[in-house]
């Protein structure tokens, strides 16, 4: 037995979430909501513009008292009729999950024709990753993913929770939000040290669609050396590799490689979009190996995930779209930590590079050069 | 190697289901089976006459005191000829939700204990009322493969046994038998069979009311463990037998409120 960790006070993210996401990725059309009608409310509109339609069975005080068996049984046949969909999710909450419905049973009394994951999950787990998992398991049983697959994700969601206990939003009882440092502030240091001819590693390490926008960081910066002429003195690092992952994953990096096509040259690739929480191994080789005389580093994305033996004595400029993880970061010993707000409902629905405040901010500091 | 036998005994709070449990699980590790008994009342007493009157930690104590429970010796203990003995216990009486204790005790069990697979036999000892969802959860995850239902000849025990009839026909459950457990009430015997034949079951056994029942508990014992020469430790013994041996489970029919108070005029 072992003692549970320690509590901590910020909001963080739900799993019922995560499983959204994930049955997002797993191209589920249609996700139900088994529970109360404002519940996930953000984020189910955030995911319709990512194509994926999340419906809930908008269970109210006597749907608590009597239980929702009925009202689920009918949301899939409804969901079937109107819809036909391919692949269809249900997902618990909190409330069903407290007065015990089971969601196998109403999709065994519905007997739809498309494939249903279930995922009996609740917002009440520490980790967020919980909800990921219980969805690839349901995913697993209905035969969606296969176990090597299931295994290799199971891995990457445990190394995730990892770092976020260690150097994220899971690291502190709590964490005061930030923006972070100014974006021209920092555009200035970096197109100093540009113009000083130093060295610079730009690492993009992001996860899944955020890299959307993230690696408008690794596109802005190549341009702004080349037109000071120094874009030798510039390595890319991305995990933007287009064989690995699920599906939709794959089709992310390879959206993303086809945006930057001739304007930059990926020198290094660091794995997949789904392996941030382990990237940071590869990172720390490859720099061991070509890169130990580098003057700084611009990190996108997951910058806490990169090990910081990796990163000795060069200055590190991070940008995360978390604002509580800007003091683990300046803890960690980043100089300098962007946050670049509201990213994520930018980057969802999306098939091209999508403008960053820092790609732009470089940008404009190079015109006016 | 005959199916695991995965049994609930239902009846009105108070009738006898616990020392019926705990009883016939001892008689049937007398036998040789591998038997585990399930302890689902937040009362946690469905153990303790096998265990010689010690009450175990149960798996709702240790997640309340926020352990992470690993390998099933935290909550699996040995009692009377290895009978294996759980208890999920619950929250204190009136605070937070005893239904959902029951789900996530149920849940952490199966995914700890290699040793359920492993037996003949597995009692689930339920409360009294299924007040709740959670209450049905052993049955609803799968856990329970039949049902029996305990009473007396009295009206207000088997008007409970007559609506978890009804409750079991919507959970899709099996009844596998109607157990008497004697109030020493008059023609007791002849209503309770009268009962269960009107169901489309049978009584499976009469549980006569004897005085050493309720001394071998005071004790911490179960009769078959401190009076297994008496006429009640082979009724159990019997019982279980018949437990172990039943292969004919019915979906059983509830009767009219009329026709049960005519049985029991
Ligand atoms: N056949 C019996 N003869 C005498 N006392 C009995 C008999 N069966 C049960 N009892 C006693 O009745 C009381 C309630 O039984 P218990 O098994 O705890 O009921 P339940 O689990 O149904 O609530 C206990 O004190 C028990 O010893
Ligand atoms: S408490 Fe749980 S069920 Fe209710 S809205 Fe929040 S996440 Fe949803
Ligand atoms: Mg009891």
């Amino acid at each position: 037995m072992q003692q549970k960790n320690l509590s901590i006070m910020h909001p963080r993210p739900s799993s019922i979430v995560a499983a959204l996401y994930t049955l997002r990725d797993l191209n589920v059309e249609v996700a139900i909501l088994h529970g109360p009608p404002g519940c996930s409310f953000k984020h189910a509109r955030l995911l319709e513009e990512d194509g994926i339609r999340v419906v809930t069975t908008a269970l109210d005080e006597n749907g608590f008292v009597f239980g929702g068996h009925d009202r689920l049984v009918d949301m899939l046949q409804k969901v079937e009729e109107r819809f036909s969909p391919k692949r269809i999710g249900v997902v618990g909450t909190c409330v069903s999950m407290i007065i015990g419905e089971e969601l196998h049973e109403a999709v065994m009394e519905a007997n739809l024709d498309a494939p249903v994951i279930e995922v009996e999950v609740h917002a009440g787990y520490n980790d967020n990753t919980k909800g990921v998992l219980f969805a690839l398991e349901s995913a697993l049983d209905v035969g969606i993913i296969d176990r090597q697959e299931f295994e290799r994700q199971q891995h990457l969601l445990s190394e995730a929770t990892n770092v976020e206990k260690k150097y994220g939003a899971a690291s502190k009882e709590y964490l005061e939000p930030s923006r972070g440092d100014v974006k021209y502030t920092v555009a200035k240091r970096v197109i100093e040290m540009l113009k000083a001819g130093k060295k610079g590693i730009c690492i993009l390490n992001a996860k899944k669609e955020t890299a959307y926008m993230f690696a408008d960081i690794t596109v802005a910066l190549q341009e702004v050396a080349k037109k000071l002429g120094v874009e030798d003195n510039i390595v890319n690092f991305a995990n933007l590799d287009t064989g690995l992952g699920l599906p939709r994953v794959r089709q992310h990096a390879e959206h993303i490689l086809a945006d930057m096509h001739d304007n930059v040259k990926i020198d290094e690739i660091i794995g997949g979009l789904d392996e941030y929480p382990i990237a940071g191994q590869q990172v720390r080789q490859l720099i061991e190996s070509n890169y130990r005389d580098f003057d700084f580093a611009v990190i996108a994305g997951v910058p806490h995930a990169i090990p910081m033996e990796a990163l000795e004595g060069m200055e590190l400029i991070s940008i995360t779209n978390g604002p509580r993880q800007v003091h683990p970061l300046k803890d960690m010993g980043h100089e300098h930590v962007l946050v670049e707000i509201d990213l994520h409902p930018k980057t969802l629905g999306v098939t091209n590079i999508v403008e960053s405040e820092f790609g732009a901010t470089l940008r404009q500091l190079a015109r006016e050069e | 190697m005959n199916p695991q036998k995965r049994i609930a005994i239902y009846g009105k709070g108070g009738i006898g289901k616990s020392s019926t449990a705990s009883n016939v699980a001892a008689a049937c590790a007398d036998e040789g089976y591998n038997v585990m008994i399930i302890g689902c009342d937040p009362k946690s007493d469905s153990s303790i006459t096998l265990l010689g009157g010690k009450r175990i930690p149960t798996i709702l104590d240790l997640l309340r005191e926020g352990m992470e429970i690993e390998k099933e010796d935290d909550v699996v203990f040995e009692g009377y000829k290895g009978v294996k003995c759980v208890e999920v216990g619950g929250p204190e009486p009136g605070i937070g939700c005893a239904g959902r204790g029951i789900i996530v005790a149920i849940q952490k069990l199966k995914k700890i204990s290699e040793s359920m697979k492993k037996m003949d036999l597995i009692i689930y000892d339920v409360p009294g009322d299924i007040v709740c969802g959670g209450f049905v959860a052993p049955i609803r995850k799968g856990l329970v493969n039949e049902a029996y239902v305990l009473t007396s000849g009295e009206y207000m025990p088997l008007y409970a046994a007559n609506n978890i009839c009804k409750g079991l026909s919507r959970i899709n459950t099996k009844l596998s038998g109607v157990i008497c457990n004697s109030r020493s009430v008059s023609r007791e015997e002849e209503i309770v069979s009268k009962f269960a034949n009107e169901i489309g079951s049978e009584l499976v056994a009469f549980i006569p009311k004897e005085q050493i029942v309720q001394d071998c508990e005071r004790d911490g014992y179960s009769v078959l463990e401190k009076a297994g020469d008496t006429d009640i430790a082979e009724v159990y013994r019997s019982l279980a037998r018949n437990i172990m041996a039943s292969d004919c489970a019915v979906d059983p029919r509830a009767l009219t409120d009329e026709r049960l108070r005519e049985l029991t005029r």
